[in-house]
């Protein structure tokens, strides 16, 4: 570096914290205005930090940020006018106003978004480290994060997956000494968290956060480690907030004024400029000019954003999914085909072990991530084989910590690759439900779509064979409630491989759950590759009477009873959603229209369930068709027992799916 | 440039507070970061600190401390030396929040919320099927009585004209079901005979049955004058409708009801009623259509000549032919004329319209021999007339004297008429 360029990037720095510190000082008048509609967590104090890491990024590398994400946005490249128009609301803003102050998402420049959650961008950083190791692209991802955030579980885990695979990844702590109002001296045993990294084998700093140079120096040297393939760098920069946690709120019952005041003398703006002035890089008068340029930048980008339109309300249901989906890579096929010499009887595992074969082979950002899944094939063969072909990094074994790489592999989603998430049974997905609800499933809502979210969370579920209750449960109708995720639960083999595939090239996250008992069922399965549309219920068989609704592998018990009442003058209809998320409403509303009667038959318990939705709809859309009221059978409102005895009796048996189908004939 | 100073939100959804006080002086030099002035918000009292540099200026009108202010209420402004406070009336109290639509939006969403979710009640869910919400047997009672049809068997009964009402169901707790009426039409699948129209005929001849305490009174009438009136209307020149006997009868009957006014009475509900003098009486005439029998009514009868009448019954009885007739055209008789002479029917038995007290039956008008006074022998029109009343109002003796009495105005016809 000659000292010319030294000079200018000194000057680039002092300018976009001036623009920092401008902008936020406008936006706090703005929320005293009631231009700023929500929360407004400024970085006053704070400005060295994210200028002096960013000016090592390009517009490739991944910045993740938390709720003070301000500074973080405008360092990384963002104009003003776009963060003042979406703390404003407007249709021009960054998040073209979905968002807000903690949903900031400009990813053309890299700025992968702000979160309203402390934590998860500590592990999307992680997935954008993944990203670049997987599709070896050389970029370097960033997370910003408070004291408060460090002793959050992301952070342990987090850390210890970028240290274990050694990800291209900087983890910026911005230790401002308080998480809103609680003192990280109180928080915390260890008072640093520089010397952390130790603790998971990587590289840890303690620096003065109102010290830009040195900031700039040690991110740069970082920057360079990740680049080389060195892996990742924890930087703790202890500093301070001189407004409060956020605009309107007290100040002074957690911290004196006399604090607040000797902080704001070690402001990190005059620090800088004391320091160009005294090394030659910069006059007072061209820093002057500088101030004033910015400050009409600011005021022009206020002026702007007040002035802009407010988006339409007809989009508020906008970019819940992808908008332009990706088009399938092989033939839709819906239906079931009958055996021939074009179809084999395989098991429902090697039906979805052919799927995820097949389109590894195809598409080189698809990875999986899980606990055995490696070398040992996956707990129930779903990987078999795999790791052989395409090794460690595509088929990833990882440390126990479910909120951890779900987290991961949606910063990975973020940065284009393609995550799969095996977690054997889908209890243990519970650890990392935030994540998936907060993060993954409202991603492409928050920046407007214009992220993609093609993660794939795989995991059994069901009830059988003593599993109890940590290694049974079904979940489909929670994740039902939640808007941005594809939810599919098959009910045999063809079902399973061509939904799996779609999966694999949908570009929202789909939770895709495989009832565990269903597992070496052999079902029909054609020869030729092909996807199954979501959304498109089964007709698993067509009958007269009665309509029975169901999943997994009450489709399979109702399937057993079928012939018997068909005996005794009762035709059944079995209807098979496939999907919970995308729900085919009017496949069911057909049959209904034809049979009179409904009965949904669903093993969870049915509190606010799936059931309870499907009758719903059927009461709201096809009223005048029934014949009689609308039946439910569920399991047990209770967890799941261990004993046979105990076990049998919280899960609709095929007895009791036709002594209810009796019962709801007799209405 | 002059810096207002306006109320800021403390808190996300404070939307005023009090303002406590200044801690600036009027004309005071104000620093950022000098506090400015203390607010009181939803949690707590705060002091606010200035972001801007000037001299505080507070308007004349400005809120006063105590006051409640609103978010964005304008407080005063920081001016540099010298310069005047501009020009706004510090009372637009609030900022652009006012303008914004989001809070709008935010109270439509919620109005169109979906209200049909009802919670169940996770402790009542049990591996029993539920049923769709129709109470249990035991507290049945009034529910019982009430027919109740499945939404589809509705829907299936209006296609095929079936009334489900009628019908007994199959189902749980009689609920008809959709085979219960497709059960009631035919096995071909062509209409059911026992149309709507005939089942609330079936039931008012039921109900008068059931309620009434009926006795049939027959005697013969010379109907001489009738056939010859009707004879002269249609001989006229002056083109005219020609009244049936039922119109004419109707006619008399009126005025011989002014006279036995309990046999005009009607029922409404336990209570009896006879109509007054001034009462205009409406006799209803039955008439025989497709559908079956309906009885128009014809008002004021007593305020309308034989001709009047002729028209009047004309119209009502074509509307009840072509399926018109309104309910309120069927209602308000206080007594009914039905005539089965064309079928050559003589005598027999008609059954009231309740609420009404009596029905009169005409029978066919014959020509026969008569024995007069001084045992000559003369040929006459005769006609048979049964009278049904109900006993309940009204004893046999007092019947036969209203019956002789429009037998006497029957043969008297022209006189009755003209009187
Ligand atoms: C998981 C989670 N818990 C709690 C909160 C509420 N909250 C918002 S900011 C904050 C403090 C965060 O402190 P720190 O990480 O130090 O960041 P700072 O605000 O100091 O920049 C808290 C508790 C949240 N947003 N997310
Ligand atoms: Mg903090």
């Amino acid at each position: 570096m000659t000292n010319n360029t030294n000079s200018q990037t000194k000057l680039a720095l002092y300018r976009r914290m001036q623009i920092i510190r401008l902008t936020e000082e406008e936006l706090a008048r703005c929320h005293q205005r009631g231009l700023v509609l929500g929360a407004c967590h400024t970085y006053v104090g704070e400005e060295a930090i994210a200028p002096s890491v960013c000016a090592h990024l390009g517009p490739d590398d991944p910045v993740f940020s938390t709720h003070r994400g301000h500074g973080h946005a405008l360092a990384k490249g963002a104009h003003p006018r776009e963060l003042m128009a979406e703390l404003f609301g407007r249709e021009t803003g960054l998040s073209r106003g979905r968002g807000g102050s903690m949903h900031l998402f400009s990813p053309e420049i890299g700025m992968m978004g702000t979160s309203g959650i402390v934590g998860p961008c500590i592990l999307q950083a992680c997935g954008g480290g993944y990203s670049s190791k997987l599709m070896q692209t050389g970029r370097v991802a960033v997370a910003f994060f408070g004291d408060g955030a460090s002793n959050n579980g992301a952070f342990h885990e987090g850390l210890n997956m970028a240290a274990i695979w050694k990800l291209p990844v900087l983890f910026i702590c911005e230790n401002n000494q308080f998480a809103t109002e609680i003192p990280f001296a109180y928080a915390s045993g260890n008072p640093s968290v520089g010397n952390r990294g130790s603790a998971y084998g990587i590289p840890g700093f303690e620096l003065d956060g109102n010290d830009a140079l040195t900031i700039h120096r040690v991110a740069g040297e970082a920057v360079a480690r990740a680049r080389a393939g060195d892996g990742p760098t924890l930087i703790e920069c202890k500093t301070y907030r001189t407004r409060a946690h956020a605009e309107g709120m007290g100040d002074f019952g957690y911290r004196t004024r006399e604090d607040v005041d000797a902080w704001k003398l070690r402001c990190p703006i005059a620090r800088l400029r004391q320091q160009l002035i005294a090394d030659g890089s910069a006059t007072e008068v061209e820093l002057d000019a500088i101030d004033a340029e910015v400050k009409s930048l600011v005021e022009e980008s206020r002026r702007f954003a007040e002035g802009s339109a407010w988006p339409s309300a007809n989009d508020a249901t906008r970019h819940v999914y992808c908008e332009q989906p990706s088009p399938p890579r092989s033939p839709i096929r819906n239906v079931i085909p009958a055996p021939s010499s074009e179809t084999r009887e395989i098991t429902y595992t090697q039906a979805t072990h052919e799927a995820l074969s097949e389109e590894m082979a195809k598409n080189p950002r698809i990875f999986v991530m899980g606990e055995g899944i490696g070398v040992r094939g996956g707990n129930f063969k779903t990987t078999a084989g795999l790791f052989d072909i395409y090794g460690p990094v595509r088929l990833c074994d990882t440390p126990i910590c479910e909120r951890g790489f779900v987290g991961l592999a949606c910063g990975a989603a973020m940065t284009g690759t393609r995550p799969v998430i095996d977690f054997m049974f889908a209890d243990f997905v519970m650890d990392s439900v935030g994540e998936i609800v907060n993060q993954i499933a409202k991603m492409q809502y928050m920046s407007s779509g214009r992220l993609k979210m093609p993660v794939l969370l795989r995991g059994c579920i069901g009830i059988g064979h003593s599993a109890a209750t940590h290694h049974s449960g079904s979940y489909y109708a929670m994740y039902g409630q939640v808007p941005g995720l594809r939810v599919v639960v098959p009910s045999n083999p063809f079902d399973a491989k061509g939904l799996l595939k779609r999966a694999l090239n949908c570009d929202d996250p789909v939770l895709f759950l495989e009832h565990r008992e269903l597992l070496t069922v052999k079902g029909t399965v054609p020869t030729e590759e092909y996807e199954i549309e979501f959304g498109k219920a089964s007709v698993v068989r067509t009958g007269r009477d009665v309509t029975v609704v169901a999943l997994a592998r009450m489709v399979q018990q109702t399937l057993s009873v079928c012939e018997e009442l068909e005996r005794d003058g009762i035709s059944v209809e079995v209807v098979d959603p496939r999907t919970v998320l995308p729900l085919d409403v009017e496949t069911i509303l057909k049959s209904v229209a034809k049979t009179g009667r409904l009965l949904i038959v669903d093993e969870p318990p049915a509190s606010c369930g799936f059931a309870g939705e499907i009758a719903a709809q059927v009461a709201a859309h096809g009223f005048n068709d029934l014949d009689a009221p609308i039946y439910r059978l569920n399991g047990a409102f209770a967890p799941t027992p261990y004993s046979p005895p105990l076990e049998g009796a919280v899960v609709p048996s095929p007895q009791a799916i036709a002594k209810t189908i009796r019962e709801l004939m007799e209405e | 440039m002059a810096v207002e100073i306006r109320v800021p939100r403390l808190g996300w959804s404070m939307e005023e507070g009090t303002f406590l006080g200044w801690l600036k002086q009027e004309g005071e030099a104000v620093k950022s970061g000098d506090v400015l002035y203390e607010l009181e918000g939803e949690k707590a009292t705060q002091e606010i600190e200035s972001l801007d540099v000037g001299v505080l200026r507070i308007p004349a009108n400005a809120p006063v401390p105590g006051s409640v202010v609103a978010v964005g209420a304008l407080l005063g402004y920081l001016v540099s030396d010298g310069e005047a406070i501009p020009d706004t009336s510090p009372t637009r109290e609030r900022g652009e929040a006012d303008t914004n639509p989001t809070r709008e939006r935010g109270r439509a969403l919620h109005e169109t919320t979906n209200p049909e979710s009802r919670a169940s009640n996770p402790e009542s869910v049990t591996l029993n099927p539920e049923r769709g919400g129709a109470p249990a047997l035991a507290d049945a009672s009034g529910y019982m009585d009430r027919v109740i049809a499945s939404p589809r068997a509705r829907r299936v009964a209006t296609e095929l004209g079936v009334d489900w009402t009628r019908l007994k169901g199959s189902g749980r707790n009689g609920r008809v079901r959709e085979r219960d009426v497709r059960a009631a039409t035919a096995t071909d699948g062509t209409r059911s005979t026992f149309s709507p129209r005939r089942r609330v005929i079936a039931d008012r001849m039921l109900a008068s049955q059931r309620q009434t305490a009926s006795v049939t009174l027959t005697t013969r009438a010379d109907a001489t004058q009738l056939v010859r009136l009707r004879e002269q209307f249609k001989a006229s020149k002056t083109p005219t409708i020609v009244p049936s006997y039922a119109d004419i009868i109707a006619k008399l009957a009126v005025t011989v009801l002014r006279q036995y006014p309990h046999m005009a009475s009607r029922w409404d509900g336990d209570r009896l009623i006879e109509p007054t003098m001034t009462d205009d009486l409406a006799i209803g005439i039955a008439v025989d259509t497709d559908g079956g029998l309906l009885v128009p009514v014809i008002p004021q009868v007593s305020r309308l000549s034989v001709r009047q009448v002729a028209e009047r019954s004309r119209e009502l009885i074509e509307k009840a032919r072509a399926g018109k007739l309104s309910t309120a055209e069927m209602q308000g008789g206080v007594f009914t004329i039905t005539n089965l002479g064309a079928y050559g029917i003589d005598a027999f038995t008609p059954i009231i319209n309740v609420p009404e007290t009596a029905i009169l039956g005409l029978g066919a008008i014959r020509r026969e021999p008569v024995v007069i006074e001084r045992d000559q022998i003369v040929i006459r029109d005769l006609i048979t007339l049964s009278l049904t009343f109900d006993h309940r109002v009204t004893d046999g003796a007092p019947a036969a004297r209203f019956l002789q009495t429009i037998r006497a105005a029957i043969e008297d016809a022209a006189v009755w008429l003209l009187n």
